[in-house]
């Protein structure tokens, strides 16, 4: 099977390292951003599956860049994934066409259902 | 993947009679309907999970409801999304509703509420009863007695409500910390997980600059005080209250330079989300985000005694007597639990001495001359002199008297005795009294040759058992078990994050009127304290019996003791969060949109967020199988000898050409998941509902007039319906048999990462309790049979993950005979009888089909 492409973006490098070790696991190839910026770079550079965002980040934040990501590919489905639970924050994600809202703490196993609805919706989206 | 899709498609072109929608949008809307039962799901199940916490006696604070609030408007927020993305443009009206709907849940959430510019530092004598909300309640006490009744309190500065809001939100501070409690997820007050987030929390407060126009006030005030060293200590608004005293959970700090005076203030604040602090809070049903810490900092009282003072005995009955602590030199080791104390009981009315207790204590904090707070060590003679003398003994009852006339309540009141004679005020509180009934427990001969100590002086009333468990560092603290009985040395205030868990506590230094025993008595846990020796008596001891009421320590559990003992806890009512909680469920979870036939059956009636995944469900169904009486294309209507009316869509592979756009017979099925459900729905014929007695026929009838939804015309509306929707490896079923409402779905292909079976159902005819009892019994059934089972009230969700597809339709097997075979069984949940005599058919019955469906792997043969 294909692997799934995954770029995790959080500005907490200890949250990174953990998801993205449980991910490879599950034949999920990881890229790691911890900026905003740094994930634009990257969602211009590369392809990706999907793209797991937290909201709260220096610089750049979350919403701001999935509204940047989508205007680069707006197929491209965005999971946002946060410690915030902000009901504002969670409208405005999905205004801006996020694929679901997460809640941290959230399991990995559901954490990953998420990614491959994600995918799956996407490959529908486009057949 | 692409090139999969197209074959799927043109397959779909094949099958598909009616040309108006091209293969692409009809599986875009499939995969819609798909993510919204998907989202409906998850969301009834969070709804239920809310609900039932809202019935439970577990602890919770406001970052679960925060939580599960804005997961469970995610999943709504997703429905609508899917349902508009499935018809473009005709239900945006949907929006409106739910922000309308959330922008109430948001008000009902909304903490810190009333605020009020004021300055940022208030000096002591513009300070009254008035001020609380703006400078906590220990300073505008004082400074209502000091402008009241002209009492001698410190001089000093209150840091306001105002200067802790722009703290909070200068840098975000407020945010973050929310969002550290969110991932922490210590709602179960697990001791580990709320010291790690206590040290998350405080390392951050202290990491935040102070504004800077913040700084420049306090400076000065410190400034006009002559920049002396000051004692600054915690004032939250809402301290100190009668059923929440939070007595010693927060910080104070003695001595403090005025250029330490911002990390003090820092460390107070962050005194607010102390392991302490927040175990109180999560077990008082107090709202984290809703308490304001304010400051108070005081001219340090050059005192030669001190001590705490309560105008009435805080246990047992009002005996028209008051009870003096003293200490020599500064009161801070009466109020922590660390030393001896000298005791006078002084008469109220004539102010006569009525006892005298004269202890030997082994250490005094006092003020240097530079003004720090130093522990010093009493030897010889010292040690047995009374702390003050009888004469001030009378003036401190006379003052204290004032003040509780004043307030009109029993007092608890700190106070010093300064070099010059001058007794000054530290603090005052009301005094929570805990009456206690010692005629009516009895103590046998037999329970007293068990006696093992009685030194101890009961601090707080009651009976209770538990192993022994002796404290000393914060690793013991982890390690506390629940249930245990707490032994310590000193009545430490930290102790007080236990006492939710402690059976009982026995220390053996500190006083009857320390921080320790004030929570103990709120949370009703027996407490002896000053019990000397316990530590030498009681190590190496493994149960023990505490009789708070008498003092006394038995070996063992004490039956007959313990059976005397009525419900421990003492009752907080309904709690502050809950209440949040209840009021945010009013948007939540009532359902008011039951008759999809009524004119009302629109977005602006919507009046729940249940409502709204109400309708987009209905609303979806309708999109991907009917239009008014007549199907949408790609439905098919599923023809043979059936029981019931199915109607089936395929969004790829799920069946072969049947050359009929309108029906399509069994054995045109190809997808596995579908047809292992078939089998488990069909195999053994559902043998009718069960004979009902009156009973369970009355709470038929009572449930129907009290729910609309049951009114028989409502419910053959869509009951008795069910719409599949299959794929090669997929199937999912949505139905309605008679009252109850099921969700069944699988993917069993080659990958066992993807694969999953799920069932879902919720509702029923009969009364509450019965339909409970049917969700337990099919829990349990699937339980056996590999699912992990989650069920809340009536609702019941199973689940099954990462296995191989053979296993996932084992699984839908079983569901689809479940799913036929409990119809109506509710009605008869009563019965033990009938409960047994369920459980053996339903496990022979499986056992049944499996094998059949075994047999059938190994020919492979075609279905029914």
């Amino acid at each position: 099977m294909k692997k799934i492409r995954l770029l995790l973006v959080d500005d907490e490098s200890d949250f990174l390292t953990a998801y993205s070790r449980r991910f490879v696991r599950r034949n999920a190839e990881i890229s790691l951003a911890t900026s905003g910026e740094e994930a634009i770079e990257k969602v211009i550079a590369n392809s990706y599956d999907v793209v797991i965002l937290d909201v709260m980040m220096p610089g750049m934040n979350g919403i701001e860049t999935l509204r940047r990501i989508k205007a680069i590919d707006s197929s491209l489905p965005v999971i946002i994934l946060t410690g915030h639970a902000d009901s504002k924050v969670l409208g405005e994600g999905m205004e801006c066409g996020a694929f679901d809202y997460l809640l941290k703490p959230v399991g990995t196993d559901e954490l990953y259902f998420k990614v491959l609805d994600a995918v799956r919706a996407r490959q529908f989206a486009t057949a | 993947m692409a090139g999969i899709l197209k074959t799927v498609c043109n397959l779909i072109r094949g099958t598909s009679a009616k040309k108006d929608q091209s293969p692409e949008d009809f599986l875009a809307k499939s995969e819609n309907f798909r993510l919204l039962l998907a989202a409906n799901n998850r969301t009834l199940e969070l709804m239920s999970e809310m609900t039932a916490q809202s019935l439970s006696d577990q602890t919770f604070g406001m970052a679960y409801i925060r939580g599960m609030s804005v997961r469970i408007e995610a999943g709504v927020r997703q429905m609508v999304q899917r349902l508009c993305l499935m018809r473009p443009g005709k239900y945006d009206g949907l929006k409106d509703a739910c922000d309308r709907i959330v922008a109430k849940l948001e008000e009902a959430l909304d903490g810190r509420g009333d605020r009020h510019a004021c300055s940022l530092v208030l000096g002591i004598e513009r300070i009254n009863a008035g001020s609380i909300s703006e400078v906590g309640s220990k300073m505008a006490m004082l400074g209502e007695i000091r402008s009241e009744l002209g009492l001698h309190v410190p001089q000093g500065f209150s840091i306001t409500a105002s200067a802790f809001h722009l703290f909070m939100e200068s840098g975000g501070l407020d945010d973050e910390i929310n969002r550290l409690i969110q991932i922490c997820d210590c709602d179960g007050g697990s001791l580990e997980k709320l010291l790690e987030l206590e040290d998350r929390i405080q390392k951050m407060i202290e990491a935040v600059e102070i504004p800077l126009v913040m700084e420049r006030e306090i400076f000065k005030e410190s400034e006009r005080l002559g920049n002396v060293r000051l004692a600054v200590r915690s004032s939250a608004v809402g301290e100190d209250s009668e059923h929440a005293s939070f007595a010693g959970q927060f910080r104070s700090e003695l001595g403090v330079k005025a250029d330490d005076l911002l990390g003090a203030y820092r460390k107070i604040v962050a005194s607010l989300y102390s392991t302490t602090a927040m175990a109180y809070r999560l077990n008082h049903g107090l709202r984290e985000d809703d308490m304001v810490m304010c400051v108070g900092c005081l001219e340090v009282v050059d005192a030669m005694a001190g001590g705490v003072l309560y105008t009435r005995p805080p246990i047992g009955d009002d005996d028209g007597r008051l009870v003096i602590n003293a200490v020599p030199g500064l009161p801070c080791s009466v109020v922590n639990g660390s030393s001896s104390v000298d005791i006078w009981v002084i008469d109220r009315d004539s102010l006569t001495i009525c006892d005298t207790e004269v202890a030997e204590k082994e250490l005094r904090y006092v003020q240097t001359s530079s003004g720090r707070v130093r522990r010093e060590r009493l030897y010889g003679d010292m040690r047995f002199e009374p702390s003050i003398s009888d004469k001030v003994a009378k003036k401190l009852a006379k003052t204290a008297l004032r003040i509780e006339e004043h307030f009109k309540r029993p007092q608890d009141i700190e106070w010093a005795l300064d070099r010059d004679g001058r007794i000054f005020i530290l603090q005052c509180r009301p005094l929570s009294v805990c009456g206690v009934n010692t005629s009516s427990v009895s103590e046998s001969t037999e329970d007293r040759a068990f006696a093992i100590l009685s030194s101890g002086v009961s601090a707080s009333p009651g009976i209770a058992a538990g192993y022994v468990f002796f404290v000393q560092t914060d690793d013991d603290m982890a390690r506390f078990p629940d249930g245990g009985v707490l032994l310590s040395r000193n009545a430490r205030p930290q102790l007080a994050a236990l006492l939710p868990r402690a059976a009982a506590v026995i220390t053996e230094f500190g006083s009857s009127v320390g921080h320790l025993a004030n929570v103990a008595r709120e949370f009703g846990v027996p407490a002896l304290i000053g019990a000397s020796e316990a530590v030498e008596r009681l190590s190496g001891v493994s149960v023990v019996t505490v009789n708070g009421d008498t003092g006394t320590v038995y070996l063992g559990r004490r039956k007959e003791l313990l059976k005397q003992v009525k419900e421990r806890r003492s009752d907080f009512g309904e709690s502050e969060v809950k209440s949040v909680l209840n009021q945010v469920l009013q948007h939540i979870t009532p359902l008011s949109l039951t008759d999809p036939n009524s004119p009302d059956f629109k977005p602006e009636s919507c009046a729940s967020l249940h409502d709204i995944t109400r309708y987009c469900h209905e609303k979806a169904v309708a999109e991907m199988f009917m239009h008014g009486r007549r199907p949408v294309a790609n439905a098919r209507r599923l023809v043979g000898d059936l029981p019931m009316r199915y109607w089936l869509v395929d969004i790829g592979g799920g069946t072969v050409n049947s050359g009929d756009g309108k029906y399509i017979g069994l054995e045109y099925i190809r997808s596995n998941a579908m047809k292992a459900l078939w089998k488990g729905m069909t195999a053994i014929p559902w043998e009718g509902p069960p004979p009902v007695n009156a009973g369970g026929l009355a709470s038929i009838i009572s449930q129907a007039a009290s729910n609309p939804a049951l009114v028989p015309g409502v419910a053959n509306d869509m009951g008795e319906r069910s719409y599949f929707i299959v794929g090669t490896n997929y199937c999912n079923l949505q139905s309605r048999f008679g009252f109850h409402f099921c969700t069944v779905e699988g993917f069993a292909g080659e990958d066992p990462d993807r694969n999953y079976a799920l069932f879902q159902f919720k509702g029923g005819g009969a009364d509450p309790v019965r339909r409970q009892n049917r969700s337990h019994l099919v829990g349990e059934a699937l339980e056996r049979h590999g699912f992990i089972v989650t069920i809340r009230n009536d609702a019941l969700f199973a689940r099954m993950e990462g296995v191989s597809g053979e296993a996932v339709e084992r699984a839908l097997a079983v569901v689809g005979y479940m799913l036929i075979h409990t119809r109506q069984i509710d009605m008869v949940m009563s019965d033990q009888s009938a409960v047994r005599h369920y459980q053996e058919k339903f496990d022979r019955d499986i056992e049944y089909i499996l094998s059949h469906l075994s047999s059938e792997y190994i020919d492979r043969g075609q279905l029914s």
